[in-house]
């Protein structure tokens, strides 16, 4: 008879925490963020497989395409300012060629010729939404990419220290004595190492594929700071009368320890896990923009490649190839912190709205 | 009690000495060595390398090399830099710190009063539409994708409107005829933000307990302005008048980098005293003062906030610790060469003395201030220092 009871409504408590969840508009809008990165990266192999990009044009890192266009061939002046341009970097502008660049292919050319050009990178037009990057390859097909990136490592390193550092914590609050001390002298360890220049020692090892790093952050992150906030939680718990129940009607200590301790700690482990999620894609960002990682494509790169070619300098003039990738990161991340900020707001007890 | 930090105190100096012996096998672990560079030297014989790498002992096994470091450490010697020979890795550490010390004391504590000021607003005004927006730029401040974003600062204060100089930390043909070098006036630098944070401190705590919260902030802003004209004396007395014009080179180039971690770092203050300030408002001691008719700026500065302000300081006591770690970045990217730079060049180019001194130089702060933490944990929760004492 409970058993049924407990059945059905497992659903409406699943819409009855939404509808919590609802409340809080800061959640919402990290939601609503990461839907729509997490559809961008679905999105991708998906155009792919229908055929409606083809991979010669679009491939993140293969594709090319040269966006066409007509020239006008000028002679820019020694002198500025003239009657057309202000500074040396005006001229030639968007449509206009120098005459000096094409002299040594075309002899023949004159001053005022049309010409046919080929752009890279080219500005955001119908088949590229956002242009192309310098070597000709479409911008938000390597968005997409560097979202799958971001969900793939994000995700599984922090599913994976949250993992560990639960069951830690969860044995450290649970046993005391040595063990605790073990584990919590080990956490003090790794929290004395500076992470990013162990991530640089460990990418020297050998050549970092996402999946290592990922596992690496994970571990890291899992035997780290978390271990130390979650044993504080499961001691709290440790303490309630319904432990001291369990073991009294003769519970092993596996048994409390699994079905008693560890699920009344799941809910601070989750919101570790959106918060680790933020923490891991911003450290894959900061190493593939430092080149570190053996990666074909992701945000990262993407800035530090048009770094490297000097477009960021050139401020907003190449918008399509500073702005996206970094707005990507910023946006994803957040979005998964907001989505952490939300569920700590409305279901943590002690920040509840009267 | 005594007995519980003895115990703790054991316990750290073998996670010290734990964490030495982890360092070095990770930097040995890293394939080649310093010296490498000399094989691609034409000009160098064949058994120039050889002999280099036997001088410095590479070729011995890596138990003896390990002991040999860790002896030698606690006898205080830390070797020779591999690539900058004849100074030692505190030389190296000590031209650096001041520094990067300078650069992040400064961001630290104008994030900590923004942070905490801002913060404590946006857990007053909860579920406002204004919050709401105020708390969503302000979490995509602090997850903001750092290097890009201080690269778009520097195109933009540095080579768009012209204002502020782009990376470096002074310019050189300033200093030609200069009668002493940057790390003095670096020292005095920060001699005196040291000073100038602590009276402001000292003002803030002896205004607090002035019931009128008019005065106390017209006592607050006089303070300040009082200290502005301080250190307007403090500059132009003796001793520091010939540093001035230096010094002022130096902190012009201190701004961009500030303003750029500020940005950044403010916003995780603010987000955490957010959260607390949001504990603490549901505390039953808040519903009391209400019920009492205190006003509401009353409550929301003097029985809140300072509630509040506890758990925000100890996490401001641990990102002591991560400031050389985010220091890497800042430093490489505005080309300041402090900690940071020396880090990375050295873990990089595999300079292992210096590489060890540094870890091992973050690693002591570290502990310093974890047991710090611990103990005064210890001694301040009831919880704790009941079940120690019986």
């Amino acid at each position: 008879m409970e058993n049924n009871i407990i059945k059905k409504s497992k659903l409406t408590t699943f819409k009855q925490n939404f509808n919590r969840f609802k409340e809080s508009k800061i959640g919402m809008v990290g939601l609503v963020i990461v839907i729509f990165f997490g559809f961008l990266a679905i999105l991708q192999p998906f155009l792919f497989f229908t055929g409606m990009w083809d991979y010669s044009t679009y491939h993140p890192v293969l594709g090319y395409d040269a966006v066409p266009y007509t020239a006008t061939v000028v002679e820019c002046p020694k002198e500025y300012p003239t009657e057309n341009y202000n500074t040396r970097a005006d001229c030639p502008s968007l449509n206009e060629i120098s005459i000096i660049t094409l002299r040594p292919f075309m002899p023949e050319v004159e001053i005022g010729d049309k010409v046919e050009r080929f752009r890279q990178p080219a500005p955001p037009s119908r088949s590229h939404i956002l242009g192309t990057d310098s070597l000709g390859r479409d911008v938000f097909s390597q968005i997409m990419e560097g979202s799958q990136v971001a969900f793939f490592l994000g995700l599984l390193s922090a599913t994976l220290s949250v993992f560990i550092s639960t069951i830690l914590g969860s044995i450290a609050a649970y046993f005391g004595g040595i063990v605790d001390a073990y584990l919590m002298r080990q956490s003090d360890l790794l929290l004395m190492l500076p992470s990013l220049p162990l991530l640089f020692i460990i990418s020297a090892f050998t050549e970092l594929k996402v999946w290592h790093l990922a596992l690496v952050i994970g571990i890291l992150g899992g035997l780290g700071g978390s271990v130390i906030t979650i044993k504080s939680q499961a001691l709290q718990v440790k303490v309630k009368p319904f432990v001291d129940l369990a073991r009294i009607t003769g519970g092993s200590r596996m048994n409390i320890l699994f079905s008693h301790i560890l699920p009344n700690v799941a809910p601070l482990a989750i919101l570790f896990m959106v918060f680790g999620v933020t923490g891991a894609i911003a450290s894959e960002s900061v190493l593939s923009f430092l080149g570190l990682i053996n990666l074909d494509m992701s945000w990262g790169l993407m800035i530090a490649l048009s770094q490297a070619d000097g477009y960021i300098s050139a401020g907003f003039e190449f918008w399509w190839l500073v702005v996206p990738a970094g707005l990507s990161v910023t946006l994803l991340a957040g979005g998964f912190y907001l989505i952490g900020r939300g569920l700590d707001d409305i279901f943590n007890p002690r920040l509840r709205k009267r | 009690m005594a007995r519980y930090v003895i115990n703790r105190f054991i316990q750290m100096v073998i996670v010290f000495l734990l964490f030495l012996v982890l360092s070095y096998l990770l930097f040995d672990a890293i394939p080649g060595n310093a010296f490498q560079s000399l094989l691609l030297n034409p000009d160098l014989p064949d058994y120039a390398y050889d002999r280099v790498v036997e001088l410095y002992g590479l070729n011995d096994p890596l138990l003896t090399r390990v002991q040999n470091y860790v002896v030698n450490f606690f006898k205080g010697d830390f070797g020779y830099s591999y690539l900058q020979f004849p100074k030692t890795p505190l030389d190296l550490i000590a031209e650096r710190l001041p520094r990067t010390l300078m650069l992040f004391s400064v961001v630290n504590i104008v994030a900590f009063y923004t942070g905490f000021f801002v913060g404590k607003i946006l857990a007053w005004k909860r579920g406002s539409k204004a919050e709401t927006w105020i708390t969503i730029t302000s979490v995509f401040s602090y997850t903001i994708f750092y290097p890009w974003f201080a690269l778009l600062m520097l195109w933009y204060f540095g080579l768009k409107l012209n204002w502020l100089p782009i990376g470096k930390f002074l310019y050189p043909e300033k200093w030609y005829d200069a009668p002493f070098d940057s790390d003095v006036v670096f020292v005095e630098m920060i001699k005196y933000t040291i000073y100038f944070s602590l009276l402001f401190f000292l003002i803030n705590i002896f205004t607090r307990n002035i019931e009128s919260l008019k005065t106390r902030k017209n006592i607050r802003l006089y303070g300040f302005f009082s200290l502005l004209a301080l250190s307007y004396f403090y500059w132009n007395s003796s001793g520091l008048y010939i540093m001035k014009p230096y010094a002022g080179d130096i902190a012009y180039h201190m701004i961009l980098p500030i303003l750029t971690v500020t940005i950044v770092a403010f916003a995780g203050t603010a987000l955490l005293t957010r959260t607390t300030m949001m504990e603490v408002l549901k505390e039953d001691y808040i519903l009391t003062a209400r019920a009492k008719g205190i006003s509401q700026k009353r409550i929301r500065d003097r029985h809140a906030a300072r509630t509040a302000l506890l758990p925000v300081v100890t996490s401001f006591i641990f990102t002591i610790v991560t400031i050389i770690d985010g220091a890497v970045i800042t430093e490489n990217i505005f080309s300041w060469p402090g900690m940071g730079q020396l880090i990375l060049d050295s873990v990089l180019r595999e300079d292992i003395p210096v590489a060890m001194a540094t870890f091992s130089f973050i690693g002591i702060v570290a502990l310093i201030a974890h047991f710090v933490a611990d103990v005064s944990y210890a001694f301040l929760d009831p919880r704790i220092r009941i079940r120690n004492q019986g």
